[in-house]
């Protein structure tokens, strides 16, 4: 029973930081100086216009009602209709754009797990020279600490506008190969980070004497390492998947807005600068559902894999 | 500790100190205030007279670039120095307290430091009608507490056993005594290193604001310059060049400066 409660026991945590965080985000647009009904209009609407708006959004009502309001909109995932789109719920428009925007994380996830743990068994197997290995780990630190927003215009001026090698993600006509491009260039800080991690955690078990009754039974290199080896690191690989989730998000906002590409993070831009309320509301609820849904993944994940995690130790 | 791990510990700071010389002296040679439009120059080269070329409607990328620079460094430092000052004493009272707030504690900066955060900025921002840097500052105070408390409770876990702290329990003093006089103090040398890796963390979040449309009002942010980089990637890509190698500098030096603190 114990990886259940303990499944149950992470995932309600998460879902209270959820609340609370998009609870902030409630008392942010309603109680920081600046009229919410006239960030939505500007400055030169009517009192009427204005009175309208504040009917519209409930912001008429008074702070503690608006509160249990907003609670409700929370647990029943319905934060009322998009202010700019009238008669679409804003969960609607949101569940519209996460679909994109989650194909581009997944495969960023899997290409930079992947991409990691390649680096990673490639710097602690017998195949590099102690000086190959150096570099494998000087080029992790490296890019591990390459800003996203610095490297992936220059990449993309380089390898899409000046060689031509692939195509512009935001090119109607690019599919797949345009998605392929996007995610890559998402997932390399991921693939860095996975692969600093497993690397360190790989030496630690380099050791351990079931590798060496592995080598002694004859299995090749690639094996030992793969077969042996890598479940018995899966547990911080897991985990830092799950902490580098939150600025994979935040870079997928970066990316889509650069390549003009559909998704979440479009529609939080589009919503902030015509102040739809409700969406950027839906829009965080979102992202921290869906946070909270790859942390109880990740910690599942660990649970299957790992018979240690299981036993509680 | 030797002179010569001294000297060693200050050489980290030498980055940054060359970046903000060259960034002051960048801004106080510019003819104008960074910023100002020069629209028959839009797009030009670098040349002697701008040595980094010109942006958008002929902005002169040195001074613009300088300006930039400083205003992120100081941003990144007076939000990680907050993150500091509330983080260290946090993490040190919950692994002083132990139990339920321990853990409390410990789950919380986990979860925050998972977070979306980037994702909550926009969205707390949006309360706002124009950021300025206050605000910009305050958004990302909000989760750059966290890895400190992480650091300074995982490091109290380990003091609180110590027998000098022991001893001051032993003596009488109160918990905040304990804490203020012989927890926090120790603490500081190990907690500081993560000084630099909040602050790159901030330059590069501080770009990546302004670069999707969120930077501060006067446009002067390192982001924007890479906004209109991206927007003239094939006729001037000396723009995207310049803002991609200021962004990548300016947190490298955060980063090698945090060491300075490492013992």
């Amino acid at each position: 029973m114990k990886p259940l409660r303990l499944l149950i026991g992470r995932a309600v945590e998460a879902l209270l930081v959820v609340v609370a965080l998009a609870s902030l985000v409630f008392f942010a647009l309603r109680l920081l100086p600046g009229d919410p009904a006239r960030l939505v209009l500007g400055d030169e609407a009517s009192a009427a216009d204005l009175a309208r708006v504040r009917a519209t959004l409930h912001l008429d009502e008074p702070l503690l009602v608006q509160y249990v309001r907003f609670l409700r909109g929370l647990a029943t995932l319905d934060l009322g209709d998009s202010f700019r789109r009238p008669g679409t719920s804003a969960m609607a428009r949101v569940g519209d754009a996460l679909g994109p925007t989650a194909e581009l994380a997944s495969l960023a996830v899997g290409i930079g797990a992947l991409l990691g743990i390649a680096a990673a068994v490639a710097a602690s197997g017998p195949w590099l020279s102690p000086r190959g290995r150096t570099w494998v780990e000087r080029a992790l630190v490296g890019v591990a600490a390459a800003p996203l927003v610095a490297f992936a215009p220059v990449l993309t001026w380089g390898l899409a506008a000046r060689a031509r090698l692939v195509p512009l993600p935001g090119d109607p006509d690019a599919g797949f190969a345009g998605l392929l491009f996007a995610s890559a260039l998402l997932a390399l800080p991921l693939a860095a980070h996975v692969g600093r991690i497993a690397r360190a955690s790989l030496a630690e078990v380099s050791r351990a004497p079931f590798l060496t009754v592995a080598s002694a039974k004859g299995a090749a290199p690639l094996r030992v390492w793969l077969v042996h080896a890598l479940p018995a690191v899966v547990g911080p690989i897991v985990t830092t998947v799950a902490t580098q989730l939150g600025a994979l998000l935040g870079g997928a906002v970066v990316l889509e807005r650069m390549f003009e590409r559909w998704g979440l993070g479009t529609l939080i831009l589009e919503a902030y600068s015509t102040r739809d309320l409700p969406v950027l509301e839906g829009a965080v609820v979102a992202a921290g559902l869906l946070f909270v849904g790859a942390q109880a993944l990740g910690t599942a994940a660990h649970l299957a894999i790992d018979p240690r995690a299981r036993s509680g130790s | 500790m030797s002179a010569r791990t001294q000297r060693a510990r200050a050489l980290h700071l030498l980055p940054l100190l060359v970046i903000l010389v060259a960034s002051g002296v960048g801004a106080a040679l510019a003819a104008g205030p960074a910023g100002r439009l020069d629209p028959a120059r839009a797009w030009c080269e670098p040349s002697a007279a701008r040595p980094l070329g010109c942006g958008e409607a002929g902005v002169d990328l040195m001074p613009l670039v300088a300006s930039a620079e400083l205003g992120a460094i100081a941003l990144a430092v007076v939000v990680a120095l907050v993150g500091f000052a509330v983080g260290t004493p946090l993490g040190a009272a919950a692994a002083l307290a132990r139990g339920r707030f321990e853990r409390a504690v410990d789950r919380a900066c986990d979860l925050v430091q998972a977070f979306p955060s980037f994702i909550l900025a926009l969205a707390v921002l949006s309360a706002v009608r124009a950021p300025s840097r206050v605000h910009i500052g305050v958004v990302f105070a909000l989760t750059a507490w966290a890895p400190f408390t992480r650091l300074a409770l995982a490091q109290t876990r380990v003091l609180r056993d110590a027998p000098f702290v022991e001893a001051a329990v032993a003596l009488g003093r109160s918990r905040v005594g304990v804490l203020v006089r012989h927890v926090v103090p120790n603490l500081l040398g190990v907690v500081a290193v993560q000084l630099g890796s909040t602050g790159a963390a901030i330059v590069v979040s501080e770009a990546a604001l302004a670069f999707v449309g969120l930077g501060p009002r006067d446009g002067v942010s390192l982001g924007g310059v890479l906004d209109q980089g991206v927007a003239a990637m094939l006729r001037a890509p000396h723009v995207l060049v310049v803002g991609a190698v200021a962004v990548f500098v300016t947190s490298a030096a955060m980063l090698v400066a945090g060491r300075a603190a490492e013992r």
